[in-house]
């Protein structure tokens, strides 16, 4: 296909193939003279640039030259190391040999000359011109009279000669070095004759001449790759044709290339690819030839002249030039195409449409477009590679082995060496074991503290253990406080710095619970007020004796801090605290909050330490986060200020979120699941790292479930599918942590749906969450059909396939919730659902083991199943609000408990009987100047006792309800029935304080109601609710608290918090009263 | 670590130019100078011929799969100027759709983007770019770039399927408005971008940086990120890594991963988009990555599909 034309009568050089871009140099032919009989001449340089479509070259260069040439050629030597220079050598008609700058002719620069060297050491016009491909300062030239001649470009002015010059004397019309062995040259002359030199033995070693005498040799070119063969042309119209000799069988020609039918002009073989041999001859063609087979493989179109040069481009080879009599350079492809196309954009040049003709390609291609190595990326981290040997032997007996190879490509190691360990630990619930390693391997400080909360969650006694992580000791304090007051002073705690003196020691007792500490504190330091209403807290013998002391000495100071644990309004601390006093803040939240509130107030302090955005107060939020058991906010507070895009940075988060998830699912003895969009990505991430280095089975585990996003379900289809038949026997992809299920404390019948689990996470009850889904399975798509390409939709069909028949589909994801039997009697919670969430009505259980004080409980009695001491559970077996919640408040203890042991016994003792306190006592707390407004409930709080649950936000929620459904005719007789037993028991009760507790029972068992019209609890719980029913109308209330507890122990607590526990004080009472 | 899980012998009767898994990596295809097209099941390690895809006249160059959701298909390109598009049904391959429209080698196919149906880009040594997309019915619509790269087009790449102005939120829901876009590299050492507008494809960029033949052309898949990234290679033996911020897509810079020694064949990004594989002449293979610091460093040689990693650490970056 014709690519760039330009008028000219003239011998053609391409640049070298480092130069770029492509030049073409032309110098004005000797013997041919035009029309005009100009005989000017010049040396022009072109730009032969493809990215114009034109068939304009641009002139870069024109040097005006006393002679006419017979060749050119252009060298690589003196070419820069940017590719661009070398040295033109032209061998004109007079004998004359110039070497030019090329840069120079293309500069124009007036102050240097363009001609670097110039010969006149022949006697005739220089025919044949080449230049060493070994050594390129190595040029060999030849003229008449047997005139060869080696020229030295750094020594231009005294040649040698290749040995005595050959007899007779001839003209030599070729020279060519050999393309392997740099030593040797190649002579040809008209008559047919070859000669091949020895330079390093300065004589021509073979002589080679077919002895018909018709060879006139126009041509000769050494074969590329092979150093004993070569061809040559003859012009001679009666013997038109190339032979091929082997200088190893010198006597004849090896193989002779007919077709030409006039005798040939000129000879190029590609550098590029051995199997073309190009050929012009005087039948005005340019034919391509495979030496190898002696068959023409491609014609050029031509125009109808004799073209005396073509020349293979050496940088592009594709590309060949044609210089023809009728004065014309074309560039030409052999790679076809439509002359047409080409010339569109050139459409005002284009005079005639002759060239509106499909030029085929070479009929083989050429070797430059076979590729023959590849390596391409395969999903899961597979690399695809195949490779050919370089250059097969000729005719191999053994056939190649075309092989590709599959490979697993890991880049990650420590990734997923972690990533493994993690998995294991996973896999084998060894947890503790997990992190005590990343506590003994951890890289820094904060890092280390959140292993050791992280840890902490896995071990008994969390609460306390999250305190001494804190840096408050109840041991130490106690040691303290025995103390005589003047070593304090000496003593500044470092931990609690912001607390000095005796106010540090009261605080910290305070912080860690010891009332009797505080109160001899604050009486020893003349703070009445303090240590009176400390003593509230403390007890009634505690109050007893404080206000005895306080009649006797009067003094005053004021704290926050005391006024909050009086009051209860944690809020107020950890929304107004120094962030720098966050550690005792977070103290006193697990030491006294409200397990129903701890979570949040945990998020609450989180969320102010996260919002100072710096990478200390994020890892503190952290820890606040890890404390209240909130995965997503962990997740987000630690992407914000740690690279987590990163494989190792991602690990860091995965491995801290599944041990707290861990920790978590260990507590519920269930799955956890987190709807959460931040660690949904993260976790997606995660997979996908793991997927790319190959861990398609561990990807899958951590894929998100229950998504509807298009690029989760694609991964998992593609992971699922990817894996092959190992998937098809494999659980369905979402059996995710099955494996440690086992694992797991004895699971009483208490493991509930994930779903219900989540609504303990979601600080409200999250409206978007959908039932457990199954593996979407897309609709299958029928190709062929229009159907199958309308726009199509994320999901992706796996219809088609032969891949495994089995869908994920095709079993219950998740599987079923256990549900918990009624006939199974929850022994393991005996001890702990006795003991009553909130204020505990005085007549509650008598004998039942005493609820210890935070932290005592482990010394008496079996411990709860679940978690021992700070975990006692809301009489719902799921303790409340996350891992390091606190536990119910000490005060429920009945009176007629017996007393423990220990130091804490006064504590315990206390018993108020009393729902409020007496108001001389709860007036000057309303008088404190408490920084924060008080709810207006809390004169009804007893100080020290948490509130009960959700008060304000449950007294709230009825305002914003706006229609009330009917309850469900079905139902209608659990209202009916608590309803009158609380009528009964009013009637009956006659202390006020009874009465109270039945007035709020009237309010709450609303709540019951409003589920029950939106029809919003489970079968489980209607069941156990109508047993209640018939239990309270048989009168049979003992009955009726056993199937409470079946109830609440085996529920979510969210889903019954509202109304549960009141209904077990309706029925005590009416036990009690004996309505 | 690179290392052998599989060896796939393909009786290949002449030199192999491409290898190409399927989506779920569960199936290999092949082509040959020897004119036929294989297809292998490779799961669980083993190697089954699946078909032997015989009806190009020349050597096939590249083989690409069609996304799953459009079933089993798989597209080959050939020296015999075709573009043949083979489906599975019922378990056998047949020809779905040859074409003929080019006059010279086809030397590369792409399927676009899933989002944006059945689309397969073609391009030839003829210098023009076909895309051909599937309207239903066993109809192809046609559309031609002529003259996209002269004296030939050698290969051609799909832009991962994002909408404009919003580089990371997709809306669901609505069919999203994409822009197709595609890259192109040919024989007139030109990488070129192209984009659909109404309808038309019009040339967006032309990156020049090679001095040669630009052999490859590899756009790397997104990764939520708004940056685009291209990597090409050359005759020249250079492989450059283009990068472009800015949303309009205007401003593409190139960096220069690496200089060979040969012709760099082929540039194949990972389905995570982190590691560029390089393959050129030699039969050398490189596995290359992009450090924290944006740098490009090889991480492993590859040789008959082994190869050790070695990480990348911010030192021996700066050493580098």
């Amino acid at each position: 296909m014709r690519l760039k034309e330009i008028q000219r009568t003239a011998h053609q050089a391409w640049s070298p193939a480092g130069h770029h871009p492509i030049h073409l140099a032309l110098g004005t032919s000797a013997q041919q003279l035009d029309a005009s009989f100009n005989t000017t001449a010049a040396l022009e340089i072109f730009e032969v640039d493809f990215s114009d479509p034109s068939l304009e070259m641009q002139l870069k260069g024109s040097l005006p030259t006393t002679n006419r040439l017979h060749s050119i050629v252009w060298v690589n030597f003196g070419m820069g190391a940017d590719g661009t220079g070398g040295r033109l050598v032209g061998g004109s008609e007079n004998g004359t040999l110039t070497v030019y700058n090329p840069e120079v002719i293309m500069s124009a620069r007036a102050d240097a000359d363009a001609v670097v060297g110039q010969s006149d050491k022949h006697t005739g016009p220089i025919r044949a011109l080449d230049f060493n491909p070994f050594q390129s300062n190595l040029l060999a030239s030849g003229a008449n009279d047997s005139e060869i001649y080696i020229w030295d470009l750094n020594n231009f002015s005294s040649p040698m000669t290749p040995g005595a010059k050959t007899q007779p004397a001839e003209d030599i019309s070729v020279v060519s070095w050999n393309r392997q062995v740099q030593h040797i040259l190649a002579s040809a002359s008209p008559s047919g004759k070859a000669v091949v030199w020895d330079l390093r033995k300065n004589e021509p070693i073979i002589k080679i001449s077919d002895h018909s005498n018709r060879m006139h040799c126009s041509g000769m070119l050494w074969h590329p790759e092979v150093a004993t063969q070569l061809v040559l042309a003859s012009e001679d119209d009666r013997l038109p044709v190339i032979q091929m000799w082997d200088l190893r069988f010198a006597t004849s020609p090896l193989k002779v290339l007919e077709n030409h039918t006039r005798g040939i002009l000129s000879i190029s073989w590609s550098q590029a690819d051995p199997e073309l041999l190009l050929s012009s001859a005087k039948d005005n063609r340019i034919l391509c030839w495979n030496p190898n087979t002696a068959e023409v493989i491609y014609e050029l179109p031509t125009a109808n002249q004799w073209c005396f040069d073509v020349q293979w481009c050496p940088r592009n080879p594709a590309l060949l030039s044609a210089a023809s009599f009728d004065g014309r350079i074309t560039v030409y492809s052999v790679m076809g195409g439509s002359l047409k196309a080409q010339q569109q954009s050139t459409a005002d040049k284009v005079t005639a449409c002759s060239y509106d003709t499909i030029v085929p390609p070479l009929k083989k291609p050429p070797k430059w477009v076979r590729r023959p190595v590849g390596a391409s990326f395969a999903f899961g981290g597979k690399l695809i590679t195949f490779e050919n040997p370089k250059q097969a032997p000729v005719q191999s007996p053994q056939p190649v082995p075309r092989q590709v190879f599959m490979s697993q490509v890991t880049t990650e190691t420590e990734f997923l060496q972690r990533s493994r360990e993690l998995q294991a630990a996973l896999q084998s619930g060894s947890f503790n074991n997990y992190c005590q390693a990343k506590i003994q391997n951890a890289k820094s400080d904060a890092e280390q503290d959140i292993w050791k909360f992280l840890l902490v969650n896995f071990e008994d006694e969390a609460r306390i253990k999250f305190l001494r992580l804190l840096g408050f000791s109840k041991d130490d304090l106690d040691k303290k406080v025995a103390l005589p007051r003047e070593s304090y002073l000496a003593c500044n705690h470092s931990l609690c710095p912001s607390f000095e003196d005796t106010d540090g020691l009261i605080s910290q007792a305070l912080l860690v619970g010891n009332f009797e500490g505080a109160v001899d504190l604050c009486l020893n330091d003349g703070r009445y007020a303090e240590a009176i209403l400390l003593s509230i807290s403390g007890g009634e013998e505690l109050l007893k004796k404080t206000q005895q002391k306080y009649l006797s000495k009067q003094k005053n100071s004021i704290s926050m801090l005391i006024s909050s644990v009086v009051t209860q309004n944690w809020r107020d601390i950890v929304q107004s605290c120094e962030l720098d006093n966050w550690k005792e803040a977070l103290a006193a939240l697990l030491t006294y909050a409200h397990p129903e509130e701890f979570a949040r107030l945990c998020d609450t302090l989180g969320g102010r330490l996260e919002h100072e955005k710096t990478e200390k107060r994020c890892l503190q939020a952290c820890l606040c986060y890890i404390c209240s058991g909130n995965i997503e906010k962990l997740v987000e507070c630690w992407a914000s200020q740690r690279e987590s895009s990163t494989p190792l940075g991602l690990e860091d988060l995965v491995e801290k979120v599944m041990m707290l998830r861990k920790s978590i699912e260990r507590l519920r003895n269930s799955e956890v699941a987190v709807q959460s969009p931040i660690l949904a990505e993260k976790l997606t991430c995660y997979a996908g790292i793991l997927a790319a280095e190959g861990s398609l089975g561990t990807a899958m585990t951590y894929l998100p479930e229950n998504t509807d996003q298009p690029g989760i379900m694609m991964l998992r289809d593609r992971l699922f599918h990817a894996q092959g038949e190992a998937s098809v026997g494999q659980q369905p992809p979402n059996s995710f942590n099955r494996a440690n299920v086992s694992t797991a404390k004895p699971a009483p019948a208490a493991a509930a749906p994930k779903a219900q689990i989540m609504q303990l996470y979601a600080p409200c009850p999250s409206p978007g969450f959908l039932p457990h889904q199954p593996f979407h399975q897309p609709q299958p798509m029928l190709i062929g059909g229009p159907s199958a390409f309308s726009p199509p939709g994320p999901p992706m069909s796996a219809a088609n396939l032969s891949g495994p028949p089995l869908q994920p589909s095709s079993s219950t994801p998740g599987g079923m919730p256990p549900m918990p039997s009624p006939g199974v009697p929850p022994t393991s919670f005996m001890p702990t659902t006795s003991i009553p969430s909130g204020p505990m009505p005085p007549s509650s259980q008598p004998g039942a083991p005493v609820p210890m004080y935070p932290g005592g409980l482990h010394s008496q009695g079996p411990a709860p199943p679940m978690a021992s001491g700070p975990y006692v559970p809301m009489g719902s077996g799921y303790p409340q609000g996350g891992p390091g919640a606190p536990a119910v408040k000490p005060f429920p203890a009945p009176a007629v408990a017996p007393p423990p042991t220990g130091k804490w016994s006064l504590c315990i003792q206390k018993v108020p009987d009393n729902y409020t306190p007496p108001a001389p006592i709860t007036a000057p707390v309303m008088g404190f100047p408490v920084e924060a407004p008080q709810p207006h409930d809390h004169a009804q709080v007893p100080p020290g006792a948490p509130q009960e649950p959700s008060v304000q936000l449950l007294q709230q929620l009825p305002a914003e309800r706006v229609e009330q459904k009917e309850i469900p005719a079905e139902h209608m007789v659990l209202k009916s029935t608590f309803d009158s037993l609380v009528q009964r028991c009013q009637l009956a009760a006659r202390d006020p304080q009874t009465k109270r507790k039945l007035d709020d029972a009237a309010k709450r068992l609303g709540f019951l109601y409003d589920k029950l019209r939106e029809q919003s609890l489970s079968h489980n719980i209607l069941n156990g609710l109508h047993e209640i029913s018939r239990c309270v109308a048989s009168q049979n209330y003992q009955r009726g608290l056993e199937v409470h507890t079946q109830v609440v122990s085996s529920s979510n607590f969210s889903e019954i918090s509202a109304f549960m526990p009141i209904l077990k004080v309706v029925m005590t009472i009416a036990n009690k009263l004996g309505v | 670590m690179v290392s052998v899980i599989n060896t796939v012998d393909t009786s290949h009767e002449d030199m192999i130019h491409d290898a190409q898994m399927d989506y779920y990596g569960t199936r290999l295809a092949t082509c040959s100078s020897d004119r036929t097209v294989k297809i292998f099941d490779v799961r669980n390690g083993g190697q089954i011929l699946v078909a032997d895809l015989r009806g190009h006249e020349g050597p096939v160059w590249q083989v690409a799969w069609a996304h799953p959701m459009f079933g089993n298909i798989l597209a080959s390109c050939s020296y015999d100027r075709k573009v043949i598009i083979w489906k599975e049904d019922n378990g056998s391959w047949d020809k779905m759709y040859e074409y003929t429209g080019h006059e010279s080698s086809v030397n590369s196919v792409c399927w676009g983007p899933y989002e944006f149906g059945l689309i397969l880009a073609c391009g030839s040594s003829d210098g023009a770019i076909s895309l051909l997309t599937f309207t239903g019915d066993q109809q192809w619509d046609v559309k031609k770039i002529s003259n996209a790269h002269t004296i030939g087009c050698n290969a051609v790449s799909w832009a991962p399927a994002v909408v404009p102005g919003s580089l990371i939120d997709q809306p669901s829901g609505q069919k999203p408005n994409y822009v197709k876009r595609f890259v192109s590299g040919g024989c007139d050492n030109l990488v070129k971008l192209w984009k659909e507008e109404d309808g038309q494809w019009k040339e967006d960029q032309k990156l020049e940086a090679h001095s040669d033949w630009v052999r490859d052309v590899g756009w790397a898949p997104s990764i939520g990120l708004p940056t685009s990234t291209i990597a090409s290679c050359s005759q020249d033996g250079r492989v450059f890594i283009w990068t472009c911020d800015d949303p309009a897509g205007n401003t593409w810079t190139p960096e220069l991963l690496h200089k060979f020694n040969d012709v760099v064949w082929h540039v194949s990004w990972s389905i995570t988009g982190n590691i560029l594989a390089v393959s050129g002449g030699d039969n050398k293979v490189t596995l290359w990555k992009e450090s924290m610091d944006g740098r490009w460093a090889c991480i492993s040689d590859v040789s008959k599909g082994q190869g050790a990693v070695s990480t990348i650490t911010d030192t021996q970056q700066t050493e580098q």
